[in-house]
């Protein structure tokens, strides 16, 4: 008796180092790819620094002041939100109604699944460029219609009202197809024998999906929507493919006001504090949110 | 014993070193890197010189790299901060030559210049422009480009216009356009260096080179009425519709102004010089019906009108501070210019910015005309200005021209933004 639970604690002890000697390349690689540059970020904000010098000037809290009270930043974060809040309401339910009807017909819908996995396996800059042809307000597409149905040129990158919108269109438009599969996925883990007793049971189609199936991938609808967030707070490719932040700093998110601090104005200490501050606004959004949706599940 | 033996084997072996790092000196070549951004049959203008210069230096192997313009200036700062400068790199001078000068990046080559009197051969302009603190810090090579007014002949044809020689007539020609539909001005602004060319040839119709000047150096201000009244200018044009629809949202890089140019939906197109050589590219056919005429003169104004905005040289080439042989790499940028780079070069449409250069097309000699007879040049804004300024300048003057800040608001942020760099 004793002899067995001595060998098994000796297992259990390898077991432990044989695993943390396979955890050093991964962590190795956390380290010096992730977290180091995390902390370098927030020591350069410290600093005045163009980039290119090898002098830097420690000016201590002044850009992290000047972040504080610097309009075009919040300007930007509140347009990340309206990114974020704009993806979540349209990505998810869009993605849930597409996997939804292909989880139905089955086989049948392989073609559907081809045609709108598509936008996803192409790169931001060529949708960026495609779509900037396709809404070019002389030649392009929209304006084309618009100018068959009697009406007039549209012009919505280069109004400041519409410019961050139409953005958040097409960044829906490549993102919703990820969503599918990933609802997709969700469905097929569901037990088959649910859905029959559901049947058998005389709930119609309508009622298995709102009682049955939806309760049941609240699981994945949840990350899905921390991985949408993250996502939306941090974006970047599209705007800076399609108006570059513009007109004005009208579609300007953080992350392209950071990039075009650093390599565009050469104030790569001032970017640094842009850096980390979108890291901690994102880390706080992110455990806020997780923590609400969990509390309301133990409710 | 065995002591003397290893004595005397460490000696044999020192002496073997020695003997052998002379001998392996001589056979490494000397390597230069070079990074330039010329695309396409230019870039091979640049391989030609290179390997003339290696047939006739066989001592030296030179590494061109073409690098891509868009991420040019980040991916050199890169290099730079990680100490791996190439040898010869090219920048477009202004405050970044200033920048790289001040961090040591950029070798004065004053003497070599001066050697033979081969400065001499340049631009007079050009060699302004390469000159910081009375040193000379690089070589103008590509092209003289400055900005002026294309247009399509046959548009200027059907409506019977004439090229403008006053700013009041340019304006009488564009109320014209607007009433034929025609957008006078094509212009795509998300690009913002794009828009900014019209407020930089106000500001100098109006002012002069002292404003700018003054206000860069911090003497003056971006509040001077030369800059309100660039400003307000544009607005005006922007109420009376000389520019297309959607200006602001539409990208210059990837064409989108020069579609309408060419379509004949807009009639002028006020850009640098590089012009001819995008349209030979894209649409060879049409540069026949490319017509050149310079920015027009604002009557009335004490400045100089025959200013031009723009640059000499184009691409500067300098040599870094750490390059283990000047002089070669300065031998490499002569091969650069060369006769026979001369002839390619020429061939391309560009102008060289030395004074022995005869255009051979109409429109070129009308470039250079412009140039020649221009007493000074404006060199763009946003190369001249220290990049964080140059930046506050593109996008306020995006937002001059979107309306959706005043002249006098976005002149002021201008200003601010000048201060508080000079204030460091």
């Amino acid at each position: 008796m004793q002899t067995t639970s001595l060998l098994a604690r000796k297992r259990e002890r390898e077991v432990r180092k044989v695993s943390a000697v396979f955890l050093i390349p991964a962590l190795l690689i956390i380290a010096v790819f992730i977290i180091y540059p995390i902390v370098d970020s927030f020591r350069t904000s410290l600093f005045d620094w163009n980039g290119i010098t090898a002098g830097k000037k420690f000016i201590a809290m002044n850009n992290w002041k000047e972040l504080i009270s610097d309009d075009t930043f919040w300007k930007a974060f509140r347009n990340n939100i309206i990114v974020m809040v704009l993806s979540i309401v349209i990505q998810m339910p869009i993605g849930m109604a597409i996997a939804t009807f292909l989880d139905r017909v089955g086989k049948k819908g392989t073609i559907f699944k081809v045609l709108w996995f598509l936008p996803m396996l192409m790169s931001s800059v060529a949708i960026g460029y495609l779509f900037k042809y396709a809404l070019d307000t002389n030649t392009g597409l929209v304006s084309t219609i618009s100018r068959m149905l009697g009406g007039k040129n549209i012009d919505l990158l280069g109004n400041p009202k519409t410019a961050l919108l139409t953005i958040t269109v097409v960044i829906c438009w490549q993102f919703i197809p990820f969503y599918m599969v990933y609802f997709m996925a969700a469905y097929s883990s569901l037990p088959a024998d649910v859905y029959e007793a559901a049947i058998i049971d005389g709930a119609t189609r309508g009622q298995y999906f709102w009682r049955v199936a939806l309760p049941m991938m609240k699981p994945s609808i949840k990350s899905a929507i921390i991985l949408s967030m993250v996502g939306s707070l941090k974006y970047f490719d599209l705007i800076y493919v399609m108006t570059g932040g513009g007109p004005g700093d009208a579609s300007e998110l953080m992350a392209t006001y950071m990039y075009s601090n650093a390599f565009e104005s050469y104030r790569m200490g001032y970017a640094s504090a842009i850096a980390s501050g979108m890291f901690i606004v994102i880390t706080v959004i992110s455990l806020v949110t997780m923590k609400l949706i969990n509390g309301k599940e133990e409710v | 014993m065995k002591r003397k033996l290893l004595k005397a084997l460490a000696v044999v072996l020192a002496g073997t070193m020695a003997l052998s790092v002379p001998v392996y000196a001589k056979d490494e070549k000397t390597k230069l890197t070079l990074w330039h951004i010329q695309t396409g049959t230019m870039a091979s203008c640049l391989e030609n010189s290179a390997q003339r210069f290696m047939e006739q230096n066989p001592e030296y192997e030179v590494e061109v790299i073409q690098m891509q313009n868009d991420s040019y200036k980040q991916k050199l700062s890169m290099a730079m901060s990680a100490g791996e400068t190439p040898d010869i790199y090219i920048h477009w001078g202004g405050s970044s030559m200033i920048d790289y000068v001040e961090a040591g990046q950029c070798a004065d080559l004053t003497e070599f210049m001066e050697k033979d009197n081969y400065k001499d051969q340049f631009v007079d302009a050009g060699i302004e422009q390469c000159t910081y603190n009375d040193k000379i810090y690089a070589v103008p090579v590509e092209n003289i480009s400055v900005a002026g007014i294309f247009y399509n002949k046959d548009v200027f044809e059907k409506y019977g216009l004439e090229e403008p020689k006053t700013l009041a007539e340019l304006e009488a020609l564009c109320d014209k356009l607007v009433e034929e539909g025609v957008a006078p001005f094509a212009l795509a602004n998300a690009t913002k260096w794009t828009g900014s060319m019209y407020y930089q040839y106000f500001a100098t119709r109006k002012g002069g080179l002292e404003p700018f000047k003054n206000a860069a150096a911090g003497t003056g201000s971006f509040e001077d009425e030369a800059f309100t009244y660039a400003g307000e200018k544009i607005q005006e044009w922007v109420d009376k519709g000389y520019f297309n629809e959607g200006y602001n949202g539409m990208d210059d890089d990837s064409g989108q102004a020069r579609q309408l140019f060419y379509t004949g939906q807009a009639a002028m197109d006020l850009m640098g010089s590089w012009f001819p050589g995008t349209v030979i590219g894209e649409n060879p056919d049409f540069i026949e019906k490319v017509g050149f005429f310079p920015f027009p003169e604002l009557e009335g104004s004490d400045a100089d009108q025959s200013l031009c905005v723009g640059t000499v040289g184009d691409n500067l080439y300098s040599i870094s501070e750490n390059c283990e042989d000047k002089e070669g790499a300065f031998k490499l940028i002569q091969s650069l210019l060369d006769e026979e780079a001369q002839k390619e070069r020429k061939s391309f449409g560009k102008i060289v910015p030395l004074k022995n250069y005869e255009a051979e097309d109409e429109l070129t000699q009308e470039i250079l005309d412009t140039v020649n007879a221009a007493t000074g040049i404006q060199l763009w804004y946003d190369q001249y200005l220290p990049s964080e300024v140059a930046e506050v300048h593109k996008s306020t003057s995006q937002e001059i021209f979107g309306n959706l800040k005043t002249p006098e608001e976005a002149n002021k942020e201008m200003q601010k933004a000048m201060q508080d760099y000079l204030a460091k």
